[in-house]
């Protein structure tokens, strides 16, 4: 094994080893108060990492993958609220609305690439926000749904539910997991590497017999399933759902936190998500004005590292790992060019 | 039930034009340095703030058509230089470094003009009576100003030299620089005047809507509309889509709430992008 690969190793054991420990060491060493912040930040990550199979797996960048989020979300809470659903029905349900409304809206939205789709994904993100604000009703608009969670799983008198902070902590932690790990897997597999060719160059892609509307639209979906994944668990999360989770402002933060974590890594936008969330909660308790050191942070980290900070990290490690391979592991700058 | 409708229609047109004139800048700085300038609905709310801060400090209204275009045009140099220049051809890199410079307008509004929305009103007092109600005088004229913006831009980007240059490196940026034209120079100006456009068009239309940190949001997604159904890099396609989408706003205003309005001039634009993509003007104009 290289020195390279020891070192990203003993990370991911690190960080796996903190996760599990987060229910105890946390509240130990700051407070309670911190375990759902992290639980938090998980859940946005899987959001951000919607965006980033999209953008940094075949090249195609969302800007409203808050539709998606906001679908799985209001299936839960409609299912809960309105149909009586329990737990896993509603989890279910949200994820099918999701993923559906992936599907149904990437037929249209694939056909097009680069700026154009782009825009057209913020449009149907649009038209679904205002219809949800408008629609009272079923939504309760910018006020939301407001619903009590069942249990997760009931065994004859013992319930478990997320009123136990390390049970909600523990589901969100091994959701998140293995929707990355099902992501991971996507990426190594023969479909992985033909979105990696589509992204790369489209034209050639298809010259070789790949079919690149199809691998776009298979992507849309598995993002908007992501989405779905993310918005649900925010639902059960917060007890709550409410259409301005469907604004633009929501899909535009998403693309920040993977962008800046570092796009085509699967770690990235959990670094990017972790990085601006804390931020914002360290900075936000003593200065109002939060926002400044975002924008700023958000323009230094495009400026200094144009493939975020995995793609930062990564350039150093293979500088003090194998400094002799550096002409080697430096990739092309163009890989995420733009199309003319 | 006749003059709501004209009402609505006019109000439409005149709200039309002045965001013909935001979206122009935005066209401008897409079209040339291939940025999608998140930050554009507040480069307009930066014109507002800049007017409000020019009344109060001079007591005339006025002088805001000359400070917002300015305080624009300069603050929008320097953030060519210091932000877009470093990450210029990245496309996607530029939407998180507007994104960026967008929190970071907004607020250092907040905290220097405060977080409550202020009214400025009408500096021409008038009005006169138009389809059963008193009209505001002051609307009319901010229509007739932004149409001679909008001629004075067409007419400097097509009768000056430097108007040239920027047509001359959007077409063909390695030929204009072979040809001596400082390209550099160029695309700080370029985004500049996008700014300054944006800027220019928030002073007219403070009077008409409210000085407010935010006022760029809702805005944002309007001028973006523009651009693409009058065609990408298309100026005076954007311009007309600009009028075309705020008149028809207007008008199914006068029959339905103005969300279901906004709804329709989505839809519209769904199609605009499926059917034609490159633009509904595409062949008319160039």
């Amino acid at each position: 094994m290289t020195r390279r690969a020891t070192i990203e190793r003993a990370l991911l054991v690190a960080f796996a080893a903190f996760m599990l420990a987060v229910p105890w060491l946390i509240p130990a060493l700051i407070n309670g108060f911190w375990v759902s912040l992290i639980a938090e930040i998980l859940i946005w990550s899987l959001f951000a990492s919607s965006v980033n199979l999209l953008y940094g797996y075949i090249g195609l960048l969302s800007f409203g993958q808050a539709l998606y989020f906001g679908f799985g979300m209001y299936g839960v809470a409609v299912g809960i609220d309105q149909l009586g659903l329990g737990f896993w029905p509603a989890f279910g349900l949200g994820i099918f609305a999701a993923t559906a409304m992936a599907f149904v809206s990437g037929i249209f939205a694939v056909r097009l690439s680069w700026h154009y789709f782009a825009i057209i994904t913020v449009v149907f993100s649009l038209i679904f926000y205002f219809l949800a604000v408008t629609q009272k009703w079923l939504t309760g608009g910018d006020d939301g749904i407001n619903f009590t969670l069942p249990p997760t799983f009931s065994f004859g008198g013992t319930q478990l539910s997320f009123t136990s902070a390390t049970f909600q902590y523990f589901f969100i932690l091994a959701t998140v997991m293995l929707c990355l790990w099902l992501m991971q897997c996507v990426t190594r597999s023969p479909l992985g590497k033909a979105f990696l060719a589509v992204r790369d160059n489209d034209v050639r892609a298809s010259l070789i017999g790949l079919n690149v509307y199809g691998l776009r639209l298979t992507a849309f979906v598995m993002a908007g399933f992501l989405a779905g994944v993310a918005g649900a668990l925010f639902a059960f999360f917060g007890r709550y759902a409410s259409a301005s989770y469907m604004f633009y402002h929501v899909s535009g933060e998403a693309v920040v936190w993977a962008i800046v974590g570092g796009a085509g890594t699967l770690f990235g936008p959990l670094v990017g998500t972790a990085l601006f969330i804390l931020i914002r909660e360290l900075v936000s308790t003593h200065w109002e004005h939060h926002s400044l050191i975002v924008g700023v942070t958000a323009i230094l980290v495009v400026i200094l590292a144009p493939r975020g900070i995995v793609g930062l990290w990564r350039d150093v490690l293979a500088r003090i790992a194998e400094p002799a391979d550096v002409e080697r592991s430096v990739e092309p700058a163009a890989e995420l060019r733009t199309e003319p | 039930m006749m003059h709501t409708l004209l009402l609505l229609a006019l109000n439409g047109l005149i709200w039309g034009l002045i965001i013909a004139l935001i979206a122009l800048g935005l066209s401008v700085i897409f079209g040339l340095l291939d940025i999608i300038n998140i930050a554009h609905g507040d480069f307009f709310m930066v014109g507002t703030v800049v007017a409000w801060f020019t009344l109060e400090a001079t007591g005339s209204f006025w002088l805001g058509f000359i400070t917002a275009p300015l305080f624009g045009f300069l603050l929008g140099a320097l953030i060519q230089r210091i932000v877009i220049q470093p990450i210029r051809n990245v496309a996607a890199l530029s939407i998180v470094a507007t994104f960026g410079l967008s929190l970071i307008l907004q607020e250092s509004v907040r905290i220097s003009f405060g977080p409550t929305p202020h009214r400025i009103l009408p500096p021409i007092q008038a009005t006169i009576p138009l389809f059963g109600i008193e009209y505001e005088v002051y609307r009319l004229f901010a229509a007739a100003i932004a149409v001679a913006a909008l001629l004075g831009f067409f007419l400097f980007l097509n009768h000056t030299k430097l108007g040239t240059w920027m047509r001359a490196v959007r077409h063909d940026r390695d030929t204009a620089i072979a040809m001596g034209i400082p390209a550099q120079r160029v695309y700080v100006f370029t985004f500049a005047i996008g700014f300054a456009l944006a800027a220019f068009g928030g002073a007219v239309a403070a009077p008409i809507t409210t000085v407010d940190f935010r006022g760029g949001v809702d805005i944002l997604p309007f001028c973006f509309m523009a651009v693409i159904i009058g065609g990408l890099g298309n100026l005076p396609g954007t311009a007309a889509a600009a009028v075309l989408l705020a008149f028809l706003e207007g008008v199914i205003q006068s029959f339905a709430d103005p969300t279901v309005a906004r709804i329709a001039s989505l839809v519209l634009m769904s199609a605009v992008l499926l059917l034609r993509p490159q633009g509904l003007f595409k062949g008319l104009t160039r």
